[in-house]
């Protein structure tokens, strides 16, 4: 989907190095609904593509003045509709009680915070590269050019480059399928390497390397 | 501390909104309120860059496990007891005189949790998503590092399942510090890229 969240190469946004930017937040409620939304994931109670996915649906207005955790209580809320563990109107109402003053509920569940935790840590690295893979470590490869409905890893900035495989990480399934609960094999996934400037042409910076992990489906051979 | 506490000054309609959803899961019983009090705490006190930086002290002394850091980085870090969400697949790259990486990711926010925590508001703002893959000189110089022009700037976009940590050079005079000395010198910044130690 090409929303406003694929952003390389925007021009506009300012600096990067602002005050405050070394935090990973600056408000409790931000890692509580982070921390809710791992749980609506790990405990079944959302439903529809994965928060990520969810969150590249909002409007590109919208996600542009959504600070980083509004997205995700946005995303977290869309998921809870979806699969019917909330229904609509009850946030508002359980605001409305919260700004009246009402004391927020608490419920202890030890067995949920082992779970939660063993989560965290539980290891899934993807299948090892397949031995037939189309491409090898110095091919040159192009990506395809396209404009995706859905979630897709292919951002615009490289469709259409030619770049050269720096490695075959592994095998993964298409994630612009399987998002969707589409059937979809393991393909190779590769390291692509881009010469600067081949994605942006001439620059005031001296040429770079900028790298992707890009699923066989996105190339083609050149 | 838990949502509903006392506040001194009027929550936003954002906290609300975040605070509504948290009440109405943990009044049914769906969420528990220590669950997600575990979430917070194993992030801001069991994981974090001391994780990843203990992994490059070892590196820096020991160059057996450098060798299997950057070829088995997964199993190499897990020798330390570090894996898990957001680590599944770890590539670890390496600075050198020649070449400097820096790690992004455009389309999310996407980072190396078990060696590094969750990442800085800065790594997940707009401006270093679109700009690091394109002018990555331009912004490392905000962060005050300026590197030579012959210097092959490598920016790992991580747009896949893969996820990444930059090991940088060991820095000159450090021959007679222990690996606990030497991991305080790597900072969060120097193993996404944005620093040096």
């Amino acid at each position: 989907m090409d929303g406003a969240h694929d952003m390389g190469g925007m021009h506009g946004f300012g600096p990067v190095a602002v005050p405050g930017g070394e935090l990973p937040y600056h408000e409790r409620w931000e890692p509580r609904i982070f921390a809710l939304h791992l749980l609506t994931g790990f405990e079944g109670l959302g439903a529809g593509p994965g928060g990520r996915q969810t969150r590249e649906e909002m409007d590109p207005a919208g996600y542009l003045a959504a600070s980083y955790y509004e997205r995700w209580t946005w995303s977290a809320e869309q998921r809870l509709l979806r699969k019917g563990t909330i229904a609509p109107g009850e946030v508002e109402a359980m605001m409305a009680r919260l700004a009246a003053g009402e004391a927020a509920p608490e419920h202890e569940d030890p067995a949920m915070s082992r779970r939660v935790v063993e989560r965290l840590q539980r290891r899934a690295p993807m299948d090892p590269p397949p031995a037939d893979a189309r491409f090898a470590a110095g091919d040159r490869v192009r990506v395809r050019r396209m404009r995706p409905q859905g979630h897709t890893r292919c951002p615009r900035y490289v469709r259409g480059a030619t770049g050269t495989v720096e490695r075959v990480h592994g095998a993964d399934r298409l994630p612009d399928l399987t998002t969707y609960g589409e059937p979809a094999r393991p393909e190779p996934v590769y390291s692509v390497a881009f010469a600067s400037p081949d994605l942006w042409g001439p620059s005031d910076e001296p040429p770079f390397t900028v790298l992707l992990d890009l699923w066989d489906s996105y190339l083609e051979p050149t | 501390m838990s949502a509903g506490h006392h506040h001194e000054r009027p929550a936003s309609e954002a906290e609300l909104r975040a605070r509504a959803l948290e009440a109405l899961l943990v009044e049914r019983g769906l969420v528990s309120t220590d669950a997600i009090d575990a979430v917070v705490s194993y992030y801001e006190q069991d994981v974090g860059p001391q994780n990843g930086a203990r992994a490059v002290a070892r590196a820096w002394l020991d160059e057996a496990y450098r060798g299997r850091l950057l070829e088995r980085p997964g199993d190499a870090l897990a020798e330390l007891g570090f894996g898990g969400m957001e680590g599944h697949n770890m590539t670890v790259v390496a600075n050198t005189p020649a070449v400097h990486n820096v790690i992004v990711c455009t389309l999310c926010s996407c980072y190396p949790w078990p060696v590094l925590g969750l990442p800085p508001s800065w790594y997940k703002s707009e401006a270093y998503r679109a700009r690091v893959v394109a002018e990555p000189r331009a912004v490392l110089r905000e962060f005050g590092l300026e590197l030579a022009a012959d210097v092959d700037v490598r920016v790992w976009d991580s747009s896949a399942e893969v996820r990444y940590l930059v090991l940088p050079m060991r820095p000159p005079g450090t021959g007679e510090l222990a690996e606990e000395q030497l991991a305080a010198r790597v900072t969060r910044d120097c193993m996404i890229g944005t620093a040096v130690p």
